[in-house]
């Protein structure tokens, strides 16, 4: 039997403590993508508990460059919650995180409610803003190695979120020029094309995937619709931008 | 300065035009001229440009390559290079290009500019460069190397005229200031696939920066860019290789769409 409350207790205090652990599948865990969401989600719940509260859903693994990076073929998803936020021009500080990641992606607000598999254009439909956003994704992975199902039970390696200006949806976003820079330095040049093709596929396939577990996407969250480009480990001190064409700038420095 | 005696300039460059015309792809150049002699590479592209344009071809152009870091990274250089666009080299949108003319291409996405004036002062800047470009429309550069397997170092490319095959050129020109030439996304599908994308600021920074330091190379070399000219300011994402029969489609965001429509035969 799959001791699910143990394993999810396992994955929470690593993110919690920011501390490495070995991967599930190499500790005598072996899951199914199915436990693994079981794992994710009662991990979130105690992660709630402590008085945390969800705000949003990310994908991973959207974009080919990613899935070529992790040597993976599926998308998936995570939860996120207002711990993870951090605030457009604000800091962070390394020791929070085991070996953290940056890469470029797209956020979504929604509107209104969303579930089940629904086309891209009902998905763009239930969004009231768009904007550049920057994930900080951190597996608590010794060297960032994982199985899916690792990956999965840890909440796809969401760790922080940094979200720019909001506009309004109605601007074409099939194909935005992506600069992620590190103090001033282009260190990924990418197109929202890579998400997918179009990051409306990551949002509809959200739609999708939460409805699996029993979920909506609600209104007010937001979706984080995929890495752009390969993630880029970040360093002691360095200033992190994003620019996004039409959407503008987000930015966050990291602490020396 | 490059020590390259003019009988080995001439047989590298006898190498080269042999491959081109045969489409047997010949053994690296630098088996017998240093790998890093970019002097070199240019004195037997220039030969050979000399060559072509005796025999008749038509000299409507000019690309820059390694434009992104990556690419100079790996072939170990900090600068971008450059070779000559022919007639002959040029295709329509959507236009059948039989794989038969090329020996191992690989597509690029670009944006081209065409240019409404000649660009042959000796103190260029930038402001020259955005006055003389008429419009841009999207191209996608179909780089090809003569050289077996790509087994390509520095002065090979250059050599090889940059590594330059055929180009294919939209139809919908744009005017500077229509689109973003630094964030304008690039994708290239295939099969309904993005297989390769990036942005404008993956050329040098900007594809306007790259086409001045074209055209300040062209005039120290004396071949100015003019009026009519078309220049591939280089790639905005990786280059990826043609696997056989098939369409490869371009978008820019802002500039517009263009295929390359690749076919078996002659």
């Amino acid at each position: 039997m799959t001791d699910i409350p143990h394993i999810a207790e396992i994955v929470d205090t690593a993110a919690h403590d920011a501390t490495e652990i070995s991967q599930l599948s190499l500790s005598g865990y072996d899951l199914t993508p199915q436990q693994a969401y079981d794992v994710q989600a009662e991990s979130i719940d105690r992660r709630m508990k402590r008085g945390e509260t969800l705000i949003g859903v990310k994908m991973g693994m959207t974009s080919r460059a990613k899935m070529i990076q992790m040597g993976l073929d599926e998308m998936m998803w995570g939860r996120l919650t207002d711990k993870m936020l951090v605030e457009d021009g604000g800091e962070i500080d390394l020791k929070d995180y085991v070996h953290p990641r940056v890469e470029p992606e797209i956020a979504f607000l929604m509107k209104q409610d969303l579930s089940g598999k629904v086309s891209p254009l009902q998905a763009v439909e239930a969004v009231s803003a768009i904007a550049p956003a920057i994930e900080i994704i951190d597996s608590r992975y010794k060297d960032f190695k994982f199985n899916v199902p690792d990956v999965i039970a840890d909440n796809t390696s969401s760790s922080s979120l940094v979200v720019g200006p909001w506009a309004k949806p109605d601007i074409n976003i099939a194909n935005l020029g992506m600069v992620m820079e590190f103090d001033g330095k282009a260190v990924e040049i990418g197109s929202s094309a890579a998400i997918l093709g179009h990051p409306a596929r990551a949002l509809a396939g959200a739609s999708r995937l939460v409805a699996e577990q029993g979920l909506s996407l609600k209104a007010g969250w937001i979706v984080m619709a995929g890495g752009a480009t390969a993630a880029v480990a970040l360093k002691p001190g360095v200033q992190v931008r994003l620019s996004v064409a039409q959407l503008g700038r987000v930015n966050f420095s990291v602490l020396p | 300065m490059s020590t390259i005696s003019h009988d080995d300039i001439e047989r590298a460059a006898s190498q080269l035009r042999q491959a081109h015309e045969s489409g047997v792809p010949c053994a690296p150049l630098n088996q017998f001229i240093p790998a890093t002699d970019i002097e070199a590479g240019y004195a037997i592209q220039n030969m050979n440009t000399d060559y072509w344009i005796a025999e008749g071809r038509k000299l409507v152009g000019r690309k820059t390559g390694l434009t992104s870091k990556a690419v100079q990274n790996q072939l170990g250089v900090n600068q971008p290079d450059f070779g000559m666009l022919f007639s002959d080299m040029a295709y329509a949108d959507g236009e059948d290009i039989s794989l038969s003319r090329m020996l191992q291409p690989k597509v690029e996405g670009e944006i081209a500019f065409i240019l409404g004036q000649d660009l042959d002062s000796d103190h260029l800047t930038l402001a020259d460069v955005i006055s003389a470009i008429d419009y841009a429309v999207c191209a996608i550069e179909i780089v090809d190397s003569r050289i077996a397997d790509w087994q390509i170092k520095i002065m090979d490319t250059v050599a090889d005229n940059a590594s330059s095959g055929l180009y294919v050129l939209g139809s919908e020109p744009r005017k500077l200031g229509e689109f973003d030439p630094q964030l304008c996304g690039m994708v290239i599908e295939h099969r309904g696939e993005p297989i390769s994308t990036g942005a404008g600021a993956a050329c040098l920074g900007n594809p306007l920066h790259a086409t001045l330091w074209l055209a300040k190379i062209m005039v120290d070399v004396k071949r100015p860019l003019k009026k009519g000219d078309t220049v591939l300011s280089g790639a905005l994402g990786p280059m990826v290789s043609v696997t056989g029969e098939g369409v490869y489609e371009l978008r820019i965001d802002g500039v517009g769409s263009v295929r390359a429509s690749f076919v078996d035969g002659k």
